[in-house]
């Protein structure tokens, strides 16, 4: 022990190649590292070791018999044999005849075969023949889940897929049940799996034990085209591969090590790939002729499209025709879409899903920091010490960022401050706060109240950074004075949390050296979002963690490229760069580029845009990849809106609500089917490769917005992606793929400068405050309509995978409530408020607070219509999530 | 006969002795504690240990003095003792009797291993069968409690020890002290890789020492009469005090028997335990439980010390002593053992838990005259396979009564197979299998 | 809910530990004395007193043989089969209680009252031949003895033959 004091690097030799290694590191990460590839089975890097399976035996010089390379850690001047002991070697060809003993060699019919650690060790081994004569041990088949496929008999009992369960995942779903040689992997009883569904079981799994239902039979490994590209659902940005069979997607998986997500996925990762080849999909332009559509070539399409916006562009000027696009596209295809509606068209009435509330994270962080991107990474967040959740529901929004915030907990003992609208429960899926060592469970009503409730917290207990003080006393001064306005009896009966909560709370966050906030929907879709999330980056600045490396505001992104879209001026106010209209440079700059004129009218928002085109102002609308009837509630003005146009352009995957509507609706590839990028939630842009053609007739949606320039006779053409993404790069040098682990932007401290000497009065009173109360009436209860773990907007209801796991949109309520309310499970219940009712099935679930109920958003046809909208004043983001809402029994009448 | 002077079960065999606690009182119970917290320092109390010589009794043969140093002293949290009352070894039942009838006495002695550690909270983690014992182990804590010898500030000392009866729930893999850690955690009770040792990372990864019940309920002899009284006992150096020997199968006297390490086993079966049943003569004996080799007639002058019977190629193991009478079949013998340790292995690792179910069916087909001559062989070679190469000791325990009975009765084997080559032709052949 | 049934001794024995996880087996043992078998709405109502899923609580009662999952008889024998035992005439007992009750290991009577379960060593290898009924031991049994406690049980629901608290060989007495 005492020998490596002085230093943190070992010094071993592996099979006579010398290794230096950090100290703990476990001689088979040292073996690797050297070249010599111990087998196993058990050993993961990403589980604590368990040597269960006895694979990684090895001789080291000194020890009386060999030992388990996977759980031994190195020392200095070990000497250690793999390959080269005969003893190691003539150990391990055992472990192989003692688990083929058993094994029932049904490799023909096996889809892990070709790709199986058991057949290669066997192959490495040549275990050919076997002495085994007596019964094999048969585990009757059960049936597991619709998704997943377990054949226990090939199981190697390594328990690598209960580890990962419980250890990466913290969903504990997995049992290995009975005892010796009659183990097997079971859920619970004879039950079928209830749980995430990750499916990182199937991909930890080394042999063919554990197995997807979705491909099953359908490949044989070595058939398999592999094409690395970025998941299309969150934005986390889980790097995947898509598995092709000739034109046919088998699989997605992701490799260990590979990407930001480091292999893990969630289930719309894994098994909700089939939305790209769902039959629903549309293959042809469609015209509309009175009631219906006719299918059409895109010369036709393409002209007609052309020819009506020319029309109109020229009647009513630029300004009548407004452009929407969804955050699911490629940078590329934002960035030429925007170029067409600013340069072609010439109008900044541009928006994108990025004002559903990501904008407000962006817009609050460029007004503090000046950066629009978190000054921290994953690698962060996985490394900090404190970690702030407010409003995330992270497992079911994020998951992947979930995992990194679970690795923190569990792994490196960081302390986790939650404020979410959840109860600390065991359920099927994982649930957050059950990691968190100071949980303020807030209705999401109170978020703001309950951030108001830390920083009273921090400025109590002489939080605020000494040298904040010093530079900006009168900041300080203010937003003390502020707080100290509001009582700790207005935040208590506000959150329904007491003060003590609060400052303890406060006192671990103002402790920590590495903290990160990381925000979500509740926070970013919910009234007052923009802010809430200046008031966080405020905790930030007053305890001096804002410009500390390693520490920062972390808005979660939910659409996978929310970022980049705002990024790539999807924002009609923003220029591409996040750089503003207003900035006459900027403007220059891209008119210049362009060979194209930008117009210094301002653009308009979504709400803007229903506003005009109820007012008969706005004649068109190019919708690419957006449903605003599906996203908005009736409350908003959607339908009227849109029945006013006089020309609805819909270039989408499926026939939605919108697309019904629409004029003309174009086939657009899916994330599959096209090439580009994609910037995650980080900030991290990331190659999206094609790996199968385009369905039917469809194509990238900037090929469209091309062919469309041309029609209307001011062309702006590429040859393909890369040329956009030259032409991107050119014009924003820092727009590129960075390495796999990119460095943070870094805060800008002319902007913080320009915050706490000025710009924070700006809005301080009216953040300052605390927001007016629902005016909860006797039996209310607040709906709040949310993102499932197992669906991503509408998108995901295409796909087969995820629709087996959840079809059905019910809502959730606390078990308690229902009891008062008289409820079984699966009642079908009145839900009503002055805006109208509904009738739904109810289910419990114990993480739902009593007096909140939870409906997911991808299911929200009926209930968005008891949805009330509103607009934040500042960025225009419209809030519909949340209704004071009354529940009923049905009646029978 | 020898008369040896008893220690352990000297007040339960006094007439009328109910191990209640004041019979335990009556024979100067708890003075070694109520010395140790006015006379002594942990230190010192580890140290007598040390100088007592004392080894552990539940198999191993770990000096528990040694043990206890291990515990680091500036540990900021936690540290538990728990008491290893899991007593499952095949041929062992003495723990059984130490609780049921002297419980004051183990309970004094984790009272003062407790002190000596630094122990605030100890388990006795007992079979879950013994619910007898269980009961009674629990009246005794509650009597000691309400007596302020468990609890807290015993005897006005400021010391804190609460103990607690965890019963376990049917799992002989539990006695192995790293999965009764995972048991008593609530876990499936399978054994953990070492290092890191309990005394660092035991009991919800918290510096632990286990110690078995008759290891404990020496404890208060060896402070009340010094570790140098203890030492002076046995086998001199390396097997000290006395041990209590349970003697099982063909004898005519079986039972507990305490006496001193080191005498003959041909003492302790013909002199203590009477001898042979019948007429038949003794053909095989286990020296210490069904995880201890089988040791022959040839074997009973060895004296009944750690070292003696290791070089006599078995081992002292738990101190379950089973005589077998000539006419036993020793294959027989080797097969009913295996279908313990079969039933009885956790699973973790592969050669044990796949080397279990392949050697047990080779047995059973040898010993139902199904054997093939190669089948030796195989038994011997997957022997090989799995000693040594697990994470417990239950590798070596499940090969040792197979080892052992070919070693000694290789014939019996032999014959077995010979008779199925003769009298049961296989109809066909069965192919060596080629994956 | 069986646990708000026994809130006392569910509180005593979470006291016991500072993780709860500790608790399960105790609490598995107080199911299953209330019910004879350890249910599927028992490992739920245990799973969520210690904060564990059911499949946490499901995998721990599988590697235990004393747990039941399913109901058996009223009077649990387990005769023990081990080596120790054998040699003294265990396999006698079996063939005994086959002929006294009909019933083969694994079977339960048709009366419900007696379930038969041959098991690995109990510990009493000094005074085998022996049988665990439900709480208590049975030893040194002969045909006899088993005839005996067979009719006691019926009758009374226990027999003065069970060991009470265990010494062998007895003192000599002076």
């Amino acid at each position: 022990m005492a020998a490596s004091t002085t230093t943190d690097m070992i010094t071993l030799t592996i099979d006579g190649k010398t290794a230096t290694v950090p100290k703990d590191t476990l001689v088979i990460e040292a073996a690797r590292q050297v070249g010599v590839m111990v087998p196993h089975f058990c050993y993961h890097p990403k589980l604590s070791p368990d040597a269960n399976c006895r694979m990684c035996l090895v001789e080291i010089e000194k020890m009386p018999r060999l030992q388990t390379s996977c759980s031994t850690p190195v020392a200095e001047g070990m000497v250690v044999k793999s390959e080269s002991s005969a003893q190691a070697q003539d150990a391990r060809k055992s472990v192989l005849d003692f688990i083929l003993a058993n094994h029932p060699l049904d490799c023909p019919v096996c889809d892990q075969g070709g790709r199986c650690d058991l057949q290669d060790f066997s192959h490495e081994y040549t275990a050919t023949t076997s002495r085994f004569n007596e019964l094999k041990r048969v585990f009757q088949k059960e049936f597991f889940s619709p998704l997943i496929e377990t054949q226990m008999n090939r199981c190697v009992q390594c328990l690598r897929c209960v580890r990962y369960c419980d250890q990466v995942m913290d969903v504990k779903a997995l049992a290995p049940v009975g005892r010796g040689t009659l183990t097997e992997i079971k859920a619970f009883g004879t039950h079928e799996l209830d749980c995430e569904f990750c499916g990182g079981c199937v991909q930890i799994c080394p042999v063919g034990a554990i197995t997807s239902r979705l491909s099953m039979y359908e490949f044989r490994p070595w058939m398999l085209k592999r094409t690395d590209s970025v998941c299309g659902f969150c934005g986390d940005g889980c790097q995947i591969t898509f598995q092709t069979k000739n034109e046919t997607l088998i699989e997605v998986n992701s490799t260990h090590g590979a990407g930001r997500n480091n292999g893990d996925l969630c289930a719309r990762g894994y098994f909700g790939y089939h939305v790209s080849v769902h039959p629903d999909r549309l293959t042809t332009p469609l015209i509309r002729e009175g009631s219906v559509f006719r299918e059409v070539t895109w010369e036709e399409a393409l002209e007609l499209v052309a020819q009506r916006l020319s029309e109109i562009k020229t009647t009513h000027g630029p300004d009548a025709i407004g452009g929407l696009i969804t955050g699911r596209c490629t940078n590329e295809d934002v960035y030429v879409f925007q170029k067409f509606m600013r340069g072609v068209i010439g109008t900044n009435r541009i928006d994108s899903s990025v004002r559903y509330g990501h904008l407000n994270g962006v817009h609050a962080m460029q007004r503090v920091q000046g950066t629009h991107r978190w000054t921290v990474n994953f690698e962060d967040v996985v490394s900090a010490d404190v970690l702030l959740l407010v409003g995330t529901n992270i497992t079911e929004t994020n998951p992947i960022t979930g995992l990194k915030v679970k690795e923190a907990v569990k792994r490196h003992g960081a302390k986790l401050i939650t404020i979410e609208t959840l109860e600390p429960a065991i359920g099927a899926i994982s649930n957050i706060v059950n990691l968190s060592q100071h949980h303020l469970g807030v209705k999401p009503t109170a978020y703001g109240s309950a951030i108001l409730g830390m920083l009273k917290g921090v400025i109590e207990q002489n939080g605020i950074d000494p040298d904040l003080q010093t530079m900006a006393p009168e900041y300080c001064k203010d937003i003390t004075a502020h707080i100290q306005a509001i009582s700790w009896s207005e935040i208590e009966e506000q959150t329904g949390l007491t003060s003590s909560l609060f400052e303890k709370a406060a006192k671990v966050f103002v402790q920590g050296l590495k903290a990160v906030i990381l925000i979500g929907s509740g926070v970013l879709r919910t009234s007052g979002g923009f802010g809430m999330t200046v008031n966080l980056l405020d905790l930030l600045l007053m305890t001096g963690k804002l410009t500390k490396e390693g520490c920062g505001l972390a808005p979660l992104a939910e659409e996978n490229n929310d970022q980049g879209t705002f990024e790539m001026g999807g924002i009609g106010a923003m220029l591409p760069g996040g750089k503003s209209l207003g900035d006459t440079e900027a403007r220059n700059m891209f008119s210049q580029a362009w060979g194209r004129t930008v117009s210094d009218l301002p653009g308009s928002s979504l709400p803007q845009m229903i506003e005009e085109a109820t007012n008969g102002n706005l004649k068109s609308l190019f919708i690419v990849g957006e449903n605003p009837l599906a996203s908005l509630p009736p409350s908003s003005g959607i339908h009227q809106a849109l029945g006013n146009l006089e020309f609805l352009v819909c270039q989408e995957l499926f026939m939605t609500e919108t697309a019904q509507q629409a004029h003309v609706v174009l086939p657009a590839c899916s994330y599959a089917e096209k090439d580009g990028t994609f910037t995650n939630t980080e900030g991290h842009i990331q190659p999206v490769r094609k790996a199968i053609e385009p369905v039917g007739e469809s194509r990238p949606d900037w090929e469209v917005f091309s062919a469309l320039s041309v029609g209307m006779d001011d062309p702006m053409e590429y040859l393909d992606v890369k040329e956009i993404g030259k032409e991107i790069r050119n014009l924003l040098p820092g727009m590129r793929t960075l390495g796999p682990a990119p460095l943070p932007a870094q805060p800008d401290s002319s902007a913080i400068s320009r915050y706490v000497n000025s710009d924070y009065k700006r809005d301080l009173s009216a953040r300052y405050q605390l927001p007016p109360r629902m005016s909860s009436g006797q039996g209310h209860v607040v709906l709040m309509v949310s993102q499932s773990l197992f669906h991503s907007g509408k998108f995901s209801l295409k796909a087969k995978g995820l629709m087996q796991i959840q079809s059905e949109g019910k809502l959730f309520l606390h078990p308690k409530d229902a009891v008062r309310l008289g409820f079984d499970e699966g009642d079908r219940i009145r839900v009503f408020n002055g805006l109208g009712e509904v009738y739904t099935k109810v289910a419990f679930r114990e993480r739902t607070p009593e007096g909140v109920v939870v409906f997911p958003e991808h299911f929200d046809r009926e209930i968005r219509r008891l949805l009330p909208y509103t607009v934040d004043p500042e960025t225009q983001v419209p809030y519909c999530k949340l209704a004071e809402i009354q529940l009923g029994k049905i009646v029978a009448s | 006969m020898a008369q040896y002077e008893k220690i352990l079960l000297k007040n339960m065999e006094q007439p009328g002795y109910t191990g209640s606690l004041a019979d335990y009182e009556r024979a100067d119970g708890y003075q070694a504690l109520r010395h140790v917290l006015k006379e002594m320092q942990p230190d010192q109390v580890i140290e007598e240990v040390k100088t007592s010589g004392l080894r552990g009794r539940g198999g191993a043969g770990f000096p528990a003095g040694v043990k206890w140093g291990f515990i680091p002293k500036d540990h900021p949290g936690p540290k538990y003792l728990c008491c290893n009352a899991d007593e499952s070894e095949p041929g062992t039942f003495k723990d059984r009797q130490l609780m049921e009838r002297d419980p004051h006495q183990m309970l004094e002695g984790m009272v003062i291993t407790c002190f000596a550690i630094g122990a605030q909270t100890a388990y006795i983690y007992i079979r879950g069968e013994f619910r007898l014992g269980t009961k009674i182990l629990e009246q005794a804590v509650q009597e000691a409690r309400t007596a302020g010898y468990i609890g807290e500030n015993i005897l006005g000392s400021g010391l804190t020890v609460n103990i607690y009866v965890h019963p376990g729930a049917g799992a002989y893999i539990c006695g192995e002290e790293t999965a009764l850690l995972e048991s008593l955690e609530g876990k499936r009770g399978m054994p953990r890789f070492k290092p890191p040792f309990p005394a660092t990372h035991g009991l919800y990864q918290m510096p632990t020492v286990v110690n078995n019940v008759e290891t404990l309920a020496n404890i208060p002899h060896i402070i009340n009469r010094g570790g140098a009284w203890f030492a002076s006992i046995g086998s001199q150096p390396k097997s000290c005090g006395t041990r209590i020997f349970c003697l099982s199968g063909h004898v005519k006297r079986p039972g507990n028997y305490e006496v001193p390490l080191g005498i003959p086993f041909r003492e302790l079966i013909y002199d203590l335990g009477g001898g042979m049943r019948s007429d038949k003569p003794l053909k095989a004996f286990i020296p210490g439980g069904a995880s201890a080799p089988f040791l022959t007639p040839d074997h009973l002058d060895v004296k009944m010390d750690f070292e003696s019977v290791a070089m006599a190629g078995s081992m002292l193991g738990s101190g379950g002593v089973t005589v077998m009478e000539e006419g036993t079949s020793m294959v027989w013998a080797a097969l009913r053992l295996m279908e313990f340790f079969y039933h009885e292995s956790c699973g973790k690792c592969t050669p044990c838990r796949e080397g279990s179910s392949w050697l047990l069916q080779t047995l059973q087909r040898i010993w139902g005259k199904q054997g093939r001559p190669e089948d030796i062989g195989i038994l011997e070679e997957l022997c090989g396979n799995i000693a040594g190469r697990t994470i417990c000791a239950f590798g070596e325990a499940e090969v040792a009564p197979i080892q052992s009975t070919l070693r000694h009765w290789r014939d019996e084997y032999e014959t077995l197979i010979r008779e199925a080559q003769a009298t049961r032709p296989r109809k066909k052949d069965i192919p060596v299998f080629t994956h | 809910m069986l646990l708000s049934k026994f809130q006392t001794e569910v509180e005593e024995i979470l006291s016991h530990y500072p993780v709860k996880r500790s608790a399960l087996l105790p609490l598995l043992n107080l199911a299953q004395r209330e019910d004879g078998f350890v249910s599927e709405s028992a490992m739920r109502d245990i799973a969520k007193v210690l904060d564990l899923t059911p499949p946490q609580v499901f995998e721990t009662v599988t590697f235990y043989t004393m747990f039941n999952l399913k109901p058996i008889g009223k009077f649990h024998l387990q005769v023990c089969k081990s080596l120790m035992c054998a040699l003294v005439g265990s396999d006698d007992v079996v063939r005994w209680i086959k002929t006294k009750l009909g019933i083969a290991p694994g079977h339960t009577t048709q009366d419900n009252n007696f379930t038969l379960s041959v098991v690995e060593c109990l510990g009493s290898c000094g005074t085998g031949p022996m049988m665990q009924v439900n709480d208590d031991f049975y030893e040194q049994l002969t045909e006899e003895k088993l005839g005996r406690i067979f009719d006691d049980l019926a009758r009374d629901g226990t027999c003065p033959l069970k060991t009470g608290p265990f010494m062998y060989p007895l003192p000599l007495a002076k």
